[in-house]
């Protein structure tokens, strides 16, 4: 799948970019480039539709000069001169950062299990064959079952960063992924439950998401009634159903310019309580084997463990280069500093802040499922919802709805409820009454990085409307 | 690894190509000569420009150049795929991807459908809509110029914390050879002009987004009032402050346009697409002909509404688009398809494949969607037999489950209405639904019937699209 000498010839091209903007007498600039490799098979209404397969990359630059920037990206580094001409004009009628510099070289610690050979040697014949192991698992765990969508990836990536300030890094990592939308239709009631595993290493043959999702596609047949409710209900969100709406708020609401911009709900409350007192919410990309790990963040900075929130009290937030000297010098904020925040969606685009791994934890005892479903008496199950994209990153409001959720009386689940809508605000969701499962699953995001939630039960602030 | 050369030579209608049409055309002879019964490949190049501003100062400036390639080789009744930035590499994956589609084959059993493909004309041209403005020539310094326009409409208040515009354009150059002896070449342009405004007030934090945009070059934002884009969007946010939390519960729903359309999507239009019909996860399976609507509920797709943001002229099969009617008075009518299940439903192919770009493979998708006008003359018209409902404008996007036949979205402004009067403004406000159920509950669609502000649509791959039609009514819609 990797063709021999891909990192090298990545960091080569890199390198002759670089050397045409020394020739160009640029003062500062950073040159990225990405490839990847994969295969591919789609599964479509209980068998397997298409086997794919194929490779892309490309190249950007950024180039510095008196605190202006400019990128451009390109594919083919023939035509380098063109990206840095037109990055250097955009740099020129950009608005000038005091005190923003490319960040220089720092020793960086590798982070472990980013890259699995065994990922390298996987071919479609084996895809082909797991995809029939999981097509006849769904079909043995309920002969009603059908994987209607989904289907499997592995992929490997090279990387390479260099810049003017000695910065040069490159490496490779893999991926493996499986994805599956189980239904079960029988007497005109149709159900369905979509479940994911993702890892840099190579996963199972058959990952335990797919008796997950066979499980909730049962679980969520045969609907009861279930009266409106005036009150607000506590709700045990599974790590699948809450992962979505937390990724679109949190990672948002955390980035350091949004905070000192009055652009987030936790404006103006740094050092103060914002969750409950248990809680925490960590960003590190030095995990181990994690989904958004590396060594260096996406502008060459070494990664780093961040407290974002602590024992429930705001106390840091993300920082890229740019975003800190830019908001020091319109005078929002008297000192920031890279936190190693820097995140781009490919070569494709300059660097942002943003979250890698981002975890949410108690101090307090983790609760298995059986426990939280007791303690909530009388609520619901969500494992899903439809629309958390639509919630407000602004605000944290969101109103969705779920078609996977189920109710729960005097501690015990009592059956489905066909659909309901489900809203509230997230920030006020997780000021009090919040229990965390035991089981930290991680979840991809809507914003950036990777969500690493366990089940969560929301007591308070939260209203459900059963159809 | 050998990249593509960049696309800095095409011009629309030039003549110029990337595939070297003698050799692809060899390797797609020899392709089928050893097994296929069909085989294309699709390149795309792709040169755009993304700008945004914040408060008025160039936030970042991206021009970019992207090509892509896809073949696609039909074997023995199942698809092989290979996507490469690597356009030198083509030929040489030709066999591979033969084979890839050969094992998918091996494993299906007598009982499985082979796949097959749905007659077509065989068309050798180039077509290229040509913009009045190629956004190509525009200077970044005429992209600021109304960006800052917006911004300068949507920052006038004290309570306006920022304002963020974006800008995108692209040029889309596409070309298409097949084994069937198809070659085509198309192009055409898409912009897009965009702002959020965030208001606050103390710890109350709101936000509000625009958008403009559609298929064409610079001309087309010239004709956008920005100005009032910016001043309607800092109104609505500074509305937004003092809005209360939306009711719960079942009630007469009035939709803007934007909704309206974003509605036609979610519930009709995602269910309509004959490729999740075939996988079994439609609710609208084996409901062609049925009445599954009101009289006064007529659909169509088209991707020849030129200036709509999923406008198209050629399909990623190649073949030349058409308007779609997927209901027709209440009734549903035509399923979107490609050639795939256009034969698997002995239907009429009507070139609804898209695919996000030259990386990835087509996929039914949706183009320009929209409901027709009805009889009512205008929103007055609608609200006035309402006794307490409420009215919901501007999307922040939508979901659907087409299987189930739920869907949901999300408002960006609302009102209540009480007594026939529109009152309390409100926030947050979403409506759900099943789309057999509320599609008959339609009573109500004012006369003008036009796109809305462009959208994006994900299903694996994303797409621009438009939606729009009317101003809309249900007669009992769930809001949360």
């Amino acid at each position: 799948m990797l063709p021999d000498g891909a990192l090298d010839r990545l960091q080569e091209g890199c390198r002759t970019i670089g050397s045409r903007c020394n020739q160009l007498g640029i003062s500062q600039w950073e040159v990225v480039a990405s490839q990847s490799y994969g295969h591919q098979i789609d599964i479509e209404g209980g068998k397997i539709s298409l086997a794919g397969g194929g490779g892309e990359g490309g190249y950007g630059v950024r180039v510095l000069e008196d605190g202006k920037f400019g990128f451009a990206y390109l594919v083919d580094v023939k035509s380098a001169d063109e990206a840095i001409s037109s990055a250097i004009s955009i740099a020129r009628m950009s608005p000038s950062i005091d005190g923003f510099v490319l960040p220089s070289e720092q020793s960086a610690k590798k982070v472990a299990g980013l890259f699995d050979k065994s990922i390298i040697d996987l071919d479609s014949e084996y895809l082909l064959n797991q995809a029939d192991a999981i097509i006849s698992e769904v079909s043995s765990l309920d002969t009603r079952a059908v994987v209607t969508g989904g289907g499997i990836g592995v992929s490997a990536n090279a990387a390479s960063i260099l810049t003017s300030e000695g910065i040069e890094s490159g490496g490779l990592t893999t991926s493996h992924g499986v994805g599956v939308q189980v239904s079960i239709e029988e007497n005109g009631q149709l159900t369905s439950s979509w479940q994911s595993k993702s890892a840099k290493s190579k996963l199972p043959n058959v990952p335990q998401c797919i008796e997950r999702a066979v499980e909730w596609a049962q679980l969520t047949r045969d609907p009861i009634k279930v009266d409106p409710l005036e009150d607000d209900s506590p709700i045990l969100m599974t790590s699948e159903g809450f992962s979505p709406l937390f990724s679109v708020v949190v990672p948002t609401a955390i980035k350091g310019e949004k905070l000192v911009r009055n652009e987030s709900f936790w404006s103006g409350k740094m050092s103060e309580n914002v969750l409950s007192s248990d809680l925490s919410i960590i960003d590190d990309a030095t995990v181990e084997s994690g989904k958004s790990s590396g060594s260096r963040d996406d502008e060459g900075v070494p990664s780093r463990r961040n407290v974002l929130i602590k024992d429930g009290k705001l106390t840091s937030s993300l920082w890229s280069t740019r975003d800190s000297a830019q908001q020091i010098s319109e005078g929002r904020i008297e000192s920031a500093h890279t936190t190693g925040s820097a995140i781009r969606s490919g070569h494709q685009s300059p660097p942002v802040s943003g979250c890698s791994n981002l975890f949410l934890t108690s101090s307090k005892k983790s609760h298995s499922f059986e426990s939280m479903i007791e303690v909530m008496g009388d609520g619901f199950v969500i494992n899903s919802v439809m629309g958390a994209h639509t919630a407000n990153p602004t605000s944290g409001d969101f109103s969705v709805t779920s078609s996977s959720i189920l109710r729960v009386e005097n501690g015990e689940i009592i059956g489905a409820v066909k659909q309901a809508g489900v809203s509230g605000n997230m920030a006020n969701a997780l000021q009090g009454g919040v229990f965390l499962g035991d089981d930290v699953r991680p979840q991809g995001s809507y914003s950036s990085g990777t969500m690493y939630v366990p089940n969560v039960l929301l007591t308070k602030g939260i209203r459900v409307n059963p159809v | 690894m050998v990249l593509a050369k960049s696309p800095d030579s095409i011009v629309s209608g030039n003549g110029n190509r990337y595939l070297d049409v003698d050799k692809i055309n060899k390797s797609l002879d020899l392709v089928t000569s050893n097994g296929a019964t069909y085989a294309e490949v699709r390149l795309v190049a792709l040169t755009d420009y993304s700008v945004a501003m914040r408060d008025g100062k160039l936030e970042r400036a991206i021009p970019g150049q992207e090509i892509g390639a896809t073949i696609r080789v039909l074997a023995d009744g199942a698809w092989g795929v290979h996507s490469t930035t690597d356009i030198s590499s083509l030929q040489e994956q030709m066999s591979p991807t033969l084979k890839l589609a050969q094992s998918v084959a091996a494993r299906r059993s007598a009982k499985d459908r082979p796949i097959k493909l749905a007659e077509v004309p065989i068309i050798e041209d180039s077509i290229h809509w040509v913009p009045k403005k190629d956004v190509r020539n525009t200077e970044l310094s005429q992209r600021l110029e109304h960006m800052k326009l917006m911004t300068s409409s949507a920052s006038e208040h004290e309570n306006i914390v920022s304002v963020t515009c974006g800008w995108h354009d692209e040029n889309i150059h596409t070309e298409f050879l097949s084994s069937e002896g198809m070659n085509r070449t198309w192009s055409f342009q898409r912009s897009l002009i965009n702002g959020m405004v965030t208001a606050r007030d103390g710890g109350n934090v709101v936000s509000y987004r625009t958008r403009f945009g559609g298929e064409g070059g610079l001309e087309l934002i010239e004709s956008c009032d920005v100005d009032a884009l910016g001043e309607n969007a800092r109104i609505s946010a500074l509305r937004l402050l003092k809005a209360q939390r939306a009711p719960s519960g079942k009630m007469p729903l009035i939709a803007d346009r934007d909704l309206t359309g974003v509605y036609i999507h979610e519930a009709l239009g995602h269910p309509c697409e004959a490729d999740l019909v075939a996988a079994g996860d439609s609710c609208l399976d084996g409901k062609l002909g049925h009445k599954i609507g009101s009289d006064l509920v007529t659909v169509i797709d088209d991707p020849t509404i030129r200036t709509g943001y999923g406008a198209h002229p050629i399909d990623d099969e190649g073949l030349d688009t058409v308007e779609k009617c997927l209901i027709k008075n209440g009734v549903l009518t035509e399923y979107l398809n490609h050639r795939e299940t256009a034969e698997h439903f002995g239907i009429k192919p009507n070139a609804g494949a898209r695919a996000q770009d030259g990386l990835h493979h087509p996929l039914v998708r949706m183009s320009n969607t929209l409901i027709h006008g009805g009889t009512h003359n205008d929103l007055d018209d609608l609200v006035d037999d309402v006794e307490y409902g409420v009215y919901a404008c501007g999307s922040r996007g939508g979901q659907v489950d087409t299987g189930r036949g739920s869907f949901q979205f999300a408002a960006q402004e609302a009102w209540l209405i009480e007594n026939g009067e529109i009152t309390t403004p409100l926030k947050d406000v979403s409506v759900s639904g099943l789309t057999l159920q509320i599609l008959k509950d339609v009573d109500g669609l004012t006369k003008e019937s036009r796109l809305a502000a462009p959208g994006f649509c994900g299903k694996g791959q994303t797409v621009p699209v438009g939606d729009g039609g009317p101003i809309m009514r249900i007669s009992e819609a769930l809001v949360g």
